[in-house]
Order: C-alpha cells, then sequence, then structure tokens
C-alpha cells in the first residue's frame, strides 16, 4: 500500500540535481560529489580510477544507506590538481576504456568468426 | 595537465561463443571494471516485457493477476530495446505508455471447445511487432508437419495455462522496456559470473622429496581436478589451472604433511575469466556489448554540469584573492 514506486531506485526526481558537488569546508583540494541515483556500479569504477591518479591523495565512495539511492564520492587531491580535475579526468578516462573495449571485443568477434569459417 | 591520462587498454580474448552463451578473458584492466560490467549486464541492459494485462475475460483455474505475472515471465526478443524509450520519458504518449515508440501490444484470444485439455502457450500470443515475440515463437515451425509422434509436434512455447471445455482466455497486453533493477523479468541475463586467473607454481625441487605414494595423495586432496601425475616422468603437472576454486585445500595438505611451500598459487589481480549466459532475448555477445554501451552512458550522466564548474572556478578566484585566508 505505501511502499515506494520501484523507479525510485534509478530515476532522478525531478528538481533534483544528478550530481552535486561539495568543497570541504577546512581542507584545501577536498570535497565530496553527491550522485543521485547510483550505487557499486559507478562508485567503485570511479574509486578505482581516481586512485590510478598522482594526484589524488584520497578517494573513497560510500553508500549512506540501502534506502537512500544515491552514492557520496569523496577526493582529496594535492595542490597541482583539484577534486573536480581529477573527477572529471576519471570519468574521462573510464570513458576511453570502455570505448577500447568495445573496439577490442567488436574486433575480436570478428577473428573468431573468420576461424571457424 | 593537459593531455595527461591514465587510461588503460584493455584486451579481451574469446574463448566460445555461442548464441546464448559466451566464454571471454579480460585482461589488463581491474577488478571495479570486471564487477561494474557483471552488473550492469545482470541488472542494467533494457529488454521488454509484458508489463500491463487488460483481461477481458478469463474462465480458467488460474486468477488474473496469476495469468498476468506468468506473461510478464515471459522472455521476448528484444533486439529492438536499446533504441526504444522508456515509458516513463516517453513524449509521444505523456507517459501514459501505449504508443509505438515505447511499447508492443500482444494479444492472447484462446477458447477450449475439445474434451482434450488444451495448453495456452506463448506461442498463443499474437504480437503487432513482428520484431517482438515471444523468443522460442520459431521453434514450433522447425518441426516436421509428417513426423511420426504426435506428441513432438504439438506445438512448442511456454506453458501459461491449461484450459477444460467450455473454458477461455482473452486477453490484451502492453510489452514495455525495463531494466532488471527495476524488475527480475526484464534482466536478459541467466548467469554473469568471473573468476581471477590463477597461477600456480610447484616447486619442482621440494615436491620431487615426496614419494609417488605421497603426490598421488597431495594430488588427491584437491577437490578440484588441478593437478595430475605425469605416467611416464612421475611428476606434478597442473592439468587445469581453471578448476581451481581458491580452497587452499592443496596448501593446507602441503603444510599437514611438513611440505609447507609445495605449491604457490595466486590470484593474476588484471586478469578475469568470465561466463556469459543470456535467457535468449539478445544474444551473449550483444549482452556484453550493450552493458559497455549503458556503462559509458551511466558515465556520461554523472559529469558535472557546467554552472557547478564555474562556481567553482569562481570560488578558486576568490580563494587566491584572499591569498591562504581560506
Ligand atoms: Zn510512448
Amino acid at each position: 500500500m505505501n511502499a515506494p514506486d520501484r523507479y525510485e531506485r534509478f530515476v532522478v526526481p525531478e528538481g533534483t540535481k544528478k550530481v552535486s558537488y561539495e568543497r570541504d569546508t577546512k581542507i584545501i583540494n577536498a570535497a565530496s560529489f553527491i550522485i543521485e541515483r547510483e550505487d557499486h556500479t559507478i562508485g567503485n569504477i570511479l574509486r578505482m580510477q581516481l586512485h590510478r591518479d598522482p594526484n589524488t591523495l584520497f578517494a573513497g565512495y560510500k553508500l549512506p544507506h540501502p534506502l537512500q539511492y544515491k552514492i557520496i564520492v569523496r577526493i582529496h587531491t594535492a595542490s597541482q590538481s583539484s577534486p573536480m580535475q581529477a573527477y572529471n579526468q576519471a570519468i574521462n578516462d573510464l570513458d576511453k576504456e570502455l570505448e577500447h573495449l568495445k573496439k577490442v571485443f567488436q574486433a575480436e568477434k570478428i577473428r573468431i568468426e573468420n576461424i571457424s569459417l | 595537465m593537459v593531455g595527461v591520462s591514465y587510461q588503460r587498454f584493455p584486451t579481451v580474448k574469446i574463448r566460445e561463443m555461442k548464441d546464448e552463451y559466451m566464454k571471454f578473458e579480460l585482461r589488463d584492466t581491474d577488478a571495479s571494471i570486471a564487477n561494474a560490467l557483471r552488473r550492469v549486464m545482470i541488472a542494467e541492459v533494457p529488454t521488454i516485457a509484458i508489463d500491463l494485462v487488460e483481461i477481458m475475460s478469463n474462465s480458467s483455474v488460474l486468477n488474473d493477476e496469476f495469468i498476468s505475472h506468468r506473461l510478464g515471465l515471459i522472455p521476448l526478443v528484444s533486439k529492438k530495446a536499446m533504441e526504444m524509450r522508456f515509458s516513463r520519458d516517453c513524449d509521444a504518449c505523456d507517459g501514459d505508455g501505449q504508443c509505438q515508440y515505447c511499447s508492443v501490444e500482444f494479444c492472447l484470444n484462446v477458447r477450449c471447445e475439445g474434451d482434450q485439455t488444451l495448453d495456452v502457450t506463448s506461442g498463443d500470443l499474437r504480437s503487432f511487432d513482428p520484431m517482438v515475440m515471444p523468443v522460442d515463437a520459431n521453434i514450433g515451425k522447425d518441426f516436421d508437419e509428417d513426423s511420426v509422434d504426435p506428441s513432438i509436434q504439438k506445438k512448442s512455447g511456454i506453458i501459461i495455462v491449461k484450459l477444460r471445455r467450455g473454458q477461455e482466455l482473452n486477453l490484451r497486453a502492453i510489452a514495455r522496456k525495463g531494466i532488471g533493477k527495476d524488475h527480475a523479468k526484464w534482466s536478459p541475463a541467466a548467469t554473469v559470473t568471473f573468476m581471477y586467473q590463477p597461477e600456480i607454481h610447484i616447486n619442482e625441487q621440494l615436491m620431487e622429496t615426496l614419494t609417488l605414494d605421497e603426490k598421488e595423495d597431495w594430488v588427491e586432496s584437491s577437490p578440484t581436478k588441478v593437478f595430475d601425475i605425469d605416467p611416464k616422468t612421475h611428476q606434478v603437472v597442473v592439468v587445469d589451472p581453471e578448476a581451481y576454486t581458491y580452497d587452499d585445500e592443496v596448501i593446507k595438505k602441503s603444510e599437514a604433511i611438513g611440505k609447507p611451500g609445495l605449491v604457490e598459487i595466486y590470484p593474476l589481480e588484471d586478469s578475469f575469466i568470465f561466463t556469459v549466459e543470456s535467457t535468449g532475448v539478445i544474444s551473449a555477445y550483444q549482452l556484453v556489448i550493450n552493458a559497455l554501451e549503458i556503462l559509458k552512458q551511466k558515465l556520461d550522466a554523472v559529469r558535472l554540469s557546467d554552472d557547478a564548474q564555474e562556481n567553482d572556478e569562481q570560488f578558486g578566484e576568490l580563494r587566491q584573492h584572499l591569498g591562504g585566508v581560506l
């Protein structure tokens, strides 16, 4: 009767931002990114990609509560970079990796089909 | 900082590829990517499934919602799903979910007239779109009409309900695009798993201090057939490293017989072996490709908006003006 709609898990409510950015008030170059309607799928790949960036001093994510459909990604960088720069860089790199993976997969499929012919 | 990239270039090797099954190696990436891919395949690659049922008449032994639930679970060919719209963000029908861009109509009208029990199956569903049909729709047609065994000649498909004389089922169903996160009926994945590729090193020198009986005992201690003994040289060899389930049994056995370090096994942290089985609504290969596409779209959606970035730049200038006060 009072169960929340199933789509609430993945549809961003109207008037809510998908990503909001909150700069840390005490530490320079530290910030939190609150990402609505995402989970470990995005949180973990972002975190691991940020760890590849030597300017990132800290990167972590949490899913605050299983019924709050959002994740919080916290980034702390060295002074040469900024959390926003690191965040954008991580997304760009992941995007390129997935694009590469797609191409590699398509090429591999063609290779496999030629062998079996 | 421009031009800096920490991008990886993963490699893929397909070991086996059938319509609904695929096994492949994924290398030079990490577990987060492998797991994201697995999660997206199970819960976020869209398919088409019956979502709304309007029952005109139902005199069968099953109630309306029981039949509606069964209809929802029938796998429908979903090649079209990636291009289709979700009903909730379709502007052609104002979210009504009944237009050609976001839905496919089906109807089913069966009445039992004979004395024999009549099976109502997914084959009785009539689709208004030839691209979207129950997955097994063409199986029946492959049967030889003159087949001797009449039981094989019977129509195939997924059974929905059985009718006796005089009972009927007449309904209209709307199939929509959806994802497994919403309801498992939309999941295109039967099973998707991955494992770390194990690297196994036998300490040959230490192994040779064992008698043949001890070697046999040691080989047998593994619950899966990972090792064997060469019948000629009596040497212990690795026959199937991937059969290893990270159970540690051979390592415990080595310690138990007072020979720790007989074997060293560790997972290669950048190599994964994937097994993908689809439900048949799309091919296993297409499932992987669609998952990569969906994951890319998800990443694009979490990019920061321009105004958020501008605000931050202004804030940065302000900080410079104040010279370290902040
Ligand atoms: Zn529509």
